[in-house]
């Protein structure tokens, strides 16, 4: 009886070997396609389709980016590397504004990205973007 | 006789259960945090700014060249087709974000159509990559 039982489990056992060969080629296979490798990126948001919110004028900081790449703040030009000091003050006179860049379509994407970039880094909760129209 | 054998047999075998088990906890845990990323097939210049977060789920790259060239999966495509491209990668993993490469000169306008045609596609997080300084 208890001879009957081991030879019947020993027929009854299962041969791994080939599953274990999947298995390796499918760790394997993953293990090489797998990149940890991310982006960095800056957050653009830009207002959808949807019918625009009534936003107070006066909380509005704009920016303006021209063909050439200036920076145009309440219509005075300014340097990129003074984006910053210029949003930090005008953000302590109105602490709740928002910053609205618009950029010509011709303009350098990554004067855009610096500038909102600049925004954040000065502390502006909402930054978007705005179109500017081709002239 | 043979019993012995077999005896002698079972003694010497290694148990591969623990070994089996770890296999396959590596195999999950590659499965699960494959994300098949599609090169853009380009390099632009990225712009340097000051703050930049890394974008865990950015699945969707697109790359746009200095003079407008729009790049995903290796091959040019025209604006048109951003959407459709967008769409299927998003129906192959639904939480994708997208991440644009832009070129430190491409046009604002090219990266703010193709922020519209992501959106379009159904990807509302969208981000323009970026270095960051003295890096």
């Amino acid at each position: 009886m208890k001879r009957r039982i081991h030879s019947n489990e020993e027929e009854a056992e299962i041969n791994i070997t080939p599953m274990l060969d999947v298995v390796f080629i499918l760790l394997i296979f993953f293990i090489v396609t797998t990149s940890f490798v991310k982006e960095l990126g800056v957050d653009l948001s830009r207002p959808s389709n949807e019918p625009p919110k009534d936003v107070e004028v006066s909380e509005v900081i704009a920016i303006k980016i021209d063909r050439t790449g200036t920076i145009t703040i309440k219509s005075r030009e300014t340097d990129i590397r003074a984006v910053r000091a210029n949003i930090e003050s005008a953000l302590a006179v109105k602490p709740d504004a928002s910053v609205v860049v618009a950029a010509h379509r011709e303009a350098d994407a990554g004067i855009l990205v610096r500038v909102v970039d600049q925004a954040r880094v000065a502390g502006a909760q909402r930054v978007s973007l705005a179109a500017l129209a081709t002239p | 006789m043979a019993r012995r054998h077999s005896e002698k047999q079972d003694d010497t075998e290694i148990n591969i259960t623990p070994m089996l088990d770890i296999v396959f906890i590596m195999l999950i845990f590659f499965i699960v945090t494959t994300s098949f990323v599609k090169e853009t097939g380009i390099d632009p210049t990225r712009p340097k700014v000051e703050r930049a977060t890394q974008k865990p789920r950015g699945n969707i790259l697109i790359g746009v060249t200095e003079s407008g060239d729009i790049w995903f999966n290796k091959q040019e495509i025209e604006l048109t087709l951003v959407r459709q491209r967008v769409e299927e990668a998003t129906a192959e993993s639904p939480e994708s974000s997208a991440v644009i490469i832009a070129d430190d000169g491409a046009p604002t306008g090219v990266v703010i159509d193709i922020m519209d045609q992501v959106r379009l596609g159904g990807v509302i997080d969208i981000s323009v990559a970026a270095e960051l300084e003295g890096s």
